[in-house]
């Protein structure tokens, strides 16, 4: 019972500091080739007669080489299985997010493509 | 000076054909990149720095031919991490580590290289001088981690 209790209050101090339990990541990073969505713009006029710009996914596909990276952290056999994924599913700019939770919807996560061969800084 | 360290008697450099990078990232752990330094050089500071703030003890990571990495031993917060990196960076007046001390700061979280790069093999211990039994021996544990998923990734 009492270990129940300490472990509930460091828990809650650390919630309370705003202190993340995880900092030992597992980081794969470089550059890829992807296709991803093309965004239309378009534009509404407001209630208030102000024109307001807005963004609308459209079906069309581009192809795209950026850089990304994934900042994993969980369990050797998650980290194993969310890195085999990343494989096919590239990041969406800086990806910081725990194994499990990528693995359960990876496409939330990335768009399909490929890593290639570029110049890339730690 | 002559450092050995990147003659391996695993195979784990040979075949990498993967075009990723795979990295250990840590808030709490002082670690710095040094490029295009003598393994001199990179001693002295990684010793300086741990006798100056009092870091324990410190290893040595040969990544290729004058890059270097170094990973202290004590728990820091972020914001002395940070400290102590940029006193490193702007004492010894490297470039290439005050960019990556930059590029630390974006992240908010230091990251070393594990697996291989292009010709690059993986980096390998070259000099350890004082206690490990805290992150470096943390370092260790993630770095062993890594390389058994590179072995899986080879053998699939």
């Amino acid at each position: 019972m009492y270990i129940i209790n300490f472990a509930e209050t460091v828990l809650n101090t650390n919630a309370k500091e705003g202190k993340t339990p995880m900092v030992k990541q597992i980081a794969i990073y470089g550059t890829y080739e992807a296709k991803v969505p093309v965004f239309q713009r378009y534009w509404k006029r407001r209630i208030d007669g102000v024109k307001q710009r807005y963004w609308k996914k459209t079906t069309r596909m581009k192809k795209v080489v950026e850089s990304g990276r994934y900042e994993f952290h969980g369990k050797g056999k998650d980290l194993y299985k969310a890195i085999i994924k990343a494989l096919q599913i590239m990041p969406k700019g800086f990806v910081d997010v725990s194994a499990i939770k990528f693995l359960k919807k990876p496409e939330k996560y990335g768009y399909e493509g490929e890593w290639v061969e570029r110049e890339v800084k730690s | 000076m002559k450092v050995n360290g990147l003659r391996g008697k695993s195979n784990l450099n040979e075949e990498w054909n993967h075009h990723f990078v795979l990295g250990y990232t840590d808030e709490e752990t002082v670690m710095l990149d040094f490029d295009s330094t003598s393994f001199k050089t990179v001693r002295y500071w990684a010793s300086r720095a741990m006798k100056w703030f009092k870091l324990e003890g410190f290893i040595i990571l040969r990544s290729s031919l004058n890059n270097y990495h170094v990973i202290f031993n004590r728990k820091v917060s972020w914001k002395e991490n940070m400290h102590i990196v940029a006193w490193v960076g702007l004492l010894c007046n490297n470039p290439m580590l005050e960019k990556w001390f930059l590029m630390q700061c974006i992240k908010e979280g230091s990251t070393l290289r594990v697996s291989p790069k292009r010709e690059k093999p993986s980096p390998r211990i070259v000099f350890r001088h004082g206690k490990e039994e805290d992150q470096v021996k943390n370092f260790l544990k993630y770095r062993e981690l890594t390389k058994n998923i590179i072995r899986k990734l080879k053998a699939d």
